[in-house]
């Protein structure tokens, strides 16, 4: 039987983390929620609702407690990992679309994308100006040909997670994780998932940070 | 020419302290090709100062000795703020790691 392991990073989320773990529990073997010292009752909460949880004493970002998760992962014998945000973004019953390619042997590492049919409510400057430039960065620098640069949303196989070492603590994590999956040569998937945006999110200036980020651990890699 | 002179030997020292850290492990061999790659173009450029100095003027900038000294003293202050800044990004590498074996070794 194959064990799944979703790893939902979260930072004051206490809002949404009961749902969250509610709704993708069912799907899979275990839940880690990683804490990343949030000042309200997220770890309490995400612990009430039966995730498995870790608490970094010091907030270090999404992309450190994602491999956080994975290392947490890759001990405990998951055979595919799931990457889940804990703001309610993402639809739970998507997860089997997106184990699918690697339990079939099709790929070994899975992307969500926004852009291939299903209906996002995408906010019109993050469809028509920020995902575009962030499209063009990653092709250009970083060898990317993926329909969606910056995804929360994606399964890895065991061997995959093995390989691909986060190094961006923060957002740069989504495009770095991309770029190694191609580096490596990796059998790569995307599946068209729904992402319901209760804030906009990432803004251009954000959007510039991951560029900065993604260069300079380029260089000191 | 004394000028250059100095000049070069700063940089070949430098350069020997490069060498030196690349040969205790202690920058790994991206950082070592992009000093590397600093002080060469810095080296060509002092080599060639009387070509440089003709090409300012040609486009109308002071081409004095001492003015060239002073882009060198902002090239060090360059370095040692990339320096820095690699030097703090490291110890952020560290810190992370050491949250997460703190996360991973107290598991609720």
């Amino acid at each position: 039987m194959t064990k799944i392991i979703c790893v939902i990073p979260a930072w004051n989320e206490a809002k949404n983390i009961t749902k969250v773990i509610g709704d993708v529990k069912p799907l899979v073997n275990e839940v880690v929620v990683i804490d990343d010292c949030s000042q309200d009752d997220t770890a309490a909460l995400a612990k009430a609702a039966g995730a498995t949880v870790l608490r970094h004493p010091i907030n270090r970002g999404q992309g450190a407690s994602l491999q956080t998760g994975n290392d947490y992962a890759l001990k405990n014998g998951a055979d595919i990992i799931i990457h889940f945000d804990a703001d309610d973004q993402f639809l739970a019953a998507e997860i089997k679309e997106m184990v699918a390619p690697i339990i079939n042997g099709q790929a070994d590492i899975v992307f969500g994308s926004r852009f291939l049919g299903k209906n996002s409510n995408f906010p019109f400057a993050k469809k028509y100006l920020i995902m575009p430039l962030a499209k063009i960065f990653t092709r250009l620098f970083l060898g990317i040909k993926l329909s969606d640069p910056q995804n929360g949303f994606r399964a890895l196989s065991h061997q995959a997670a093995e390989a691909i070492r986060i190094d961006n603590r923060e957002m740069a994590h989504a495009s770095e994780i991309q770029a190694k999956a191609f580096e490596q040569k990796f059998r790569i998937s995307e599946v068209p998932i729904t992402v319901i945006y209760h804030d906009f999110g990432q803004k251009l200036s954000g959007g510039f940070k991951v560029a900065k980020d993604l260069l300079i651990h380029r260089i000191i890699k | 020419m004394l000028q250059q002179i100095i000049a070069l030997v700063i940089i070949f020292f430098f350069i020997g302290r490069l060498l030196d850290q690349k040969r205790r492990q202690e920058i790994n061999s991206n950082e070592f090709s992009l000093w590397l790659l600093f002080w060469l173009v810095a080296t060509v450029a002092i080599i060639f100062i009387r070509q440089i100095d003709r090409l300012v003027n040609y486009f109308g900038f002071s081409g004095a000795g001492i003015n060239f000294l002073i882009y060198l003293a902002v090239l060090a202050l360059f370095y040692l703020v990339l320096r820095l800044r690699l030097n703090l990004a490291k110890m952020d590498k560290n810190l992370t790691e050491v949250a997460r074996q703190i996360a991973l070794n107290n598991k609720k």
